[in-house]
């Protein structure tokens, strides 16, 4: 590379009001493949591991392990030898039904909690929201040994309602909200009162709908935590029949012997959604944590 | 007083707001909180007290955490967690590379040329592809031309989102599945990172006999120089912090501590002795020269430099653990490669486990929500700083040590705090799902004991005590941070 080209490189391009003269556009361009290539690079040795993973998942059992990634021909029929070899359609069912299920009790609470906390004026406000702030951060393992004594006590192990309610009412999405919630202008809550609103209509017709990239956001994050959560399901789900989509993929693991091509087709679909959920709504999730760390 | 009626109107409405959320709070986080305390200090087991051994659970006061303290195990175990929490720094800074890297308009800058970009980029392409055809490159050759040109070329199109979204996808789908595919990635017999392995440390092995043997043993003087050289120059700093007064004693004397013990590590682990010597005396001989123009300073109070103290501390650790160990590696080189050199068994082997299990949290790291925390920063640093900065004809490394990085400083520091306490929790996800704790206990760590005693072994009052060992370390690094946190971004 000459000296021109690195000088090029080396300057930030600025905007330009003037019409593009030839030099310029060189130099954009060659800026532009500076630092498209090396990005191109990391970014191909950051997908290595999946590359194999899918290739793998579409050998035959006689080629995997060889030093050679690409299958002979792609067996296809791999995707569907999973369904006949565990229960992976109800393992993804389970998933999703306790994801919906912890989703919605976490956003519906959380918001409600967060109304009172941002809307509402009434004492001890700020002392109560000081304790939500204590508690976001509390290691989760400390609690999880005395919820497994409560649910042993109330006859609730190995079932989806223990499983549910410890992780339904969290503090983190309170604080979410309340950022959210803060941001729209008290005026509206007070002509709405001048106009015979209750706090529940406020709470239902002004504020949830002018909050909702925080709800979508905290729906997200809710969602693909609890999708991916695999310790409370571990310590809970005793029959295979409730098991979770992580859960099922441990049993899977320590059962598939040397069926490698069968359980990376697994892995393969158990992370496919989160592929598709996070191309799709990368503008919110990358929104939510940078948010979730001003407010952290 | 219409004011105060409204309220007491509010008071109920809040409550009823509250309630559902509040409620389950106490039940599920709260009183577990306490009770787990309880557990503690009983002999709570489920295995003393069923419904054949109807025992009663006995108070036992601090018993449990004595004996966990006598326990080689438990220490063992605190090790490992803090072994693999030398990879954050390294982690962080990739995010932060990376996102410098991102920031970047990836495109030329200007809309006019994305055109143009596009279709360079293209035919680059796809020179570069009928070129590997043409040289009768492998089908693997191809498959990886095939990929990074297409990457190259989704980049062209889509920008920084492309990347990002590469970037970001192992921290996003980490979980089960991610750690069950590492798993067969590092399959000691079958798996890809080995297979790639061998044929190099084949070629390494025939380099390795034929240099003389003298230069593996500079290899090991040159890592114990370069030791001294890191540990002199972080001295140095924090020693100026402290003189300046920006850096109370406390936090000067915990740091050089904590600096110290790479040293004190070396004494046991490198091959020669005579090394090890030189490297404590010479410590010895940095601390001594950076203390005496300090005795007698004035300001024990640490002010503005202290968490800047600390995580310079934090940093420089495990630079000084990494020469290290290439100082060990080198020197022990020689007689490895008469052996011959084996592929490392990975998570089957009981020295290679951890590194593995770094490497994998390095992948997940690198491109997490860190890098998009430090891409958001790198967005809020004022253009015109830049421009004052190009002013002054800085070059591009003084940009970035004297605009970059002090900019960041909030960034960075809520970034390693934040790692700091999920590191100290970490570990028991990699060995549940990858090695069981093992082998011999090498990966597990102390959430994983809380996991291994409190579910397997039903000893819930083992469990609690470890779990409340933990949440000391967690609370001492969260206080940390509002003590030096508050201060640092303030600043």
């Amino acid at each position: 590379m000459s000296t021109n080209e690195i000088a090029a490189c080396e300057s930030p391009a600025l905007p330009r009001t003037a019409a593009l003269s030839r030099a310029p556009m060189a130099r954009g361009l060659i800026y532009a493949l500076c630092w498209n290539v090396p990005l191109a690079l990391i970014a191909l040795t950051m997908a290595l591991p999946f590359i194999w993973m899918v290739l793998t998942s579409l050998k035959p059992l006689s080629e995997v392990g060889l030093a050679n990634w690409l299958p002979s021909h792609l067996r296809w029929e791999n995707y569907a030898r999973v369904f006949q070899v565990i229960d992976f359609a109800r393992y993804y069912w389970n998933s999703i039904f306790v994801a919906a299920w912890i989703t919605f009790l976490q956003v519906l609470t959380s918001a409600m909690a967060a109304f009172a906390f941002s809307r509402l004026q009434w004492p001890g406000r700020n002392k109560i929201f000081l304790l939500y702030l204590a508690t976001i951060m509390l290691p989760g393992l400390v609690m999880v040994i005395p919820n497994y004594w409560i649910m042993i006590e109330l006859h609730l192990v190995n079932s989806f309602t223990g499983l549910i309610l410890p992780l339904a009412f969290g503090p983190f999405g309170v604080f979410l909200l309340r950022q959210f919630m803060l941001t729209i202008p008290p005026s509206l809550d007070e002509s709405a009162r001048m106009d015979g609103a209750g706090p529940w209509r406020i709470f239902w017709d002004i504020t949830m709908p002018l909050s909702r990239p925080g709800l979508i956001t905290l729906t997200i994050f809710t969602f693909m935590g609890t999708y991916q959560n695999f310790f409370w399901p571990l310590v809970m789900l005793k029959s295979q029949s409730l098991y979770t989509l992580p859960i099922g993929l441990l049993y899977f693991n320590s059962t598939s012997g040397q069926a490698t091509n069968l359980l990376m087709a697994a892995v393969t679909m158990s992370i496919a959604p989160l592929v598709v959920i996070f191309i799709v709504l990368q503008k919110y999730i990358v929104k939510g944590i940078q948010i979730g760390a001003v407010k952290g | 007083m219409r004011r105060l009626l409204r309220h007491r109107g509010d008071l109920l409405a809040a409550l009823a707001f509250l309630s559902p959320n509040l409620l389950g709070l106490l039940v599920f986080t709260l009183f577990p909180l306490g009770f787990s305390m309880v557990m503690a200090f009983t002999n709570w087991n489920l295995r003393h007290q069923n419904m054949f051994k109807p025992n009663p659970v006995r108070w036992v006061g601090f018993d449990n955490f004595w004996r966990l303290l006598q326990e080689a195990d438990f220490w063992r175990f605190l090790g490992n967690t803090l072994f693999l929490m030398i990879g954050i720094p390294f982690a962080i800074a990739g995010s932060l590379f990376l996102a410098i890297l991102l920031n970047k308009e990836s495109r030329g800058g200007d809309r006019r040329i994305y055109p143009l970009v596009i279709s360079v980029v293209a035919v680059l392409v796809s020179a570069m592809l009928l070129g590997l055809w043409g040289m009768g490159a492998s089908a693997m050759e191809l498959l990886l031309g095939t990929t990074a040109g297409g990457i190259l070329l989704l980049g062209a199109i889509g920008g920084r989102a492309v990347y990002r979204t590469l970037l970001y996808l192992p921290s996003f789908t980490s979980g089960v599945a991610i750690f069950v595919l590492w798993k067969d990635l590092y399959n000691p017999d079958t798996g890809p990172i080995n297979l790639a392995l061998r044929p190099v440390l084949r070629n390494i092995q025939n380099v390795v006999r034929s240099i003389p043997p003298f230069w593996p043993r500079l290899g090991l003087w040159a890592a114990v120089l370069l030791m001294v050289a890191i540990l002199a120059g972080a001295f140095r700093r924090l020693g100026r912090h402290w003189r300046e007064g920006d850096l109370g004693t406390g936090i000067f004397l915990s740091a050089t501590g904590f600096m110290i013990i790479p040293t004190i590590t070396a004494w046991f682990w490198f091959p020669k002795v005579g090394a090890a010597f030189l490297l404590t005396l010479l410590t010895a001989a940095i601390v001594i020269w950076q203390w005496t123009p300090l005795a007698g300073t004035r300001d024990a109070d640490g002010r503005g430099g202290s968490a800047g103290g600390l995580l310079l501390a934090l940093m420089t650790l495990p630079a000084l653990f990494v020469v290290e160990g290439l100082g060990i590696v080198c020197f022990n080189l020689p007689a490895q490669a008469a052996n011959g050199l084996h592929a490392p068994s990975w998570l089957a082997s009981y020295y290679w486990a951890k590194p593995g299990l770094m490497i994998m949290s390095f992948w997940i790291a690198v491109g997490s929500n860190n890098m998009l925390l430090y891409l958001a920063g790198l967005s809020n640093v004022p253009p015109e700083l830049y421009e004052a900065a190009d002013l002054d004809g800085a070059s591009r490394l003084d940009k970035f040590r004297h605009v970059t990085w002090p900019m960041l400083a909030p960034t960075t520091f809520f970034i390693c705090i934040m790692s700091i306490i999920g590191g100290l929790q970490g570990g028991w996800d990699m060995a549940v799902a990858m090695t069981q704790g093992g082998p011999a206990g090498a990966t597990t760590t102390l959430s994983y004991e809380i996991y291994a005693q409190g579910f397997q072994r039903g000893a819930f009052d083992k469990a609690s005590a470890v779990a409340w060992i933990m949440f000391v370390f967690v609370l001492l690094a969260t206080l940390a941070s509002w003590k030096f946190g508050n201060r640092y971004v303030n600043e």
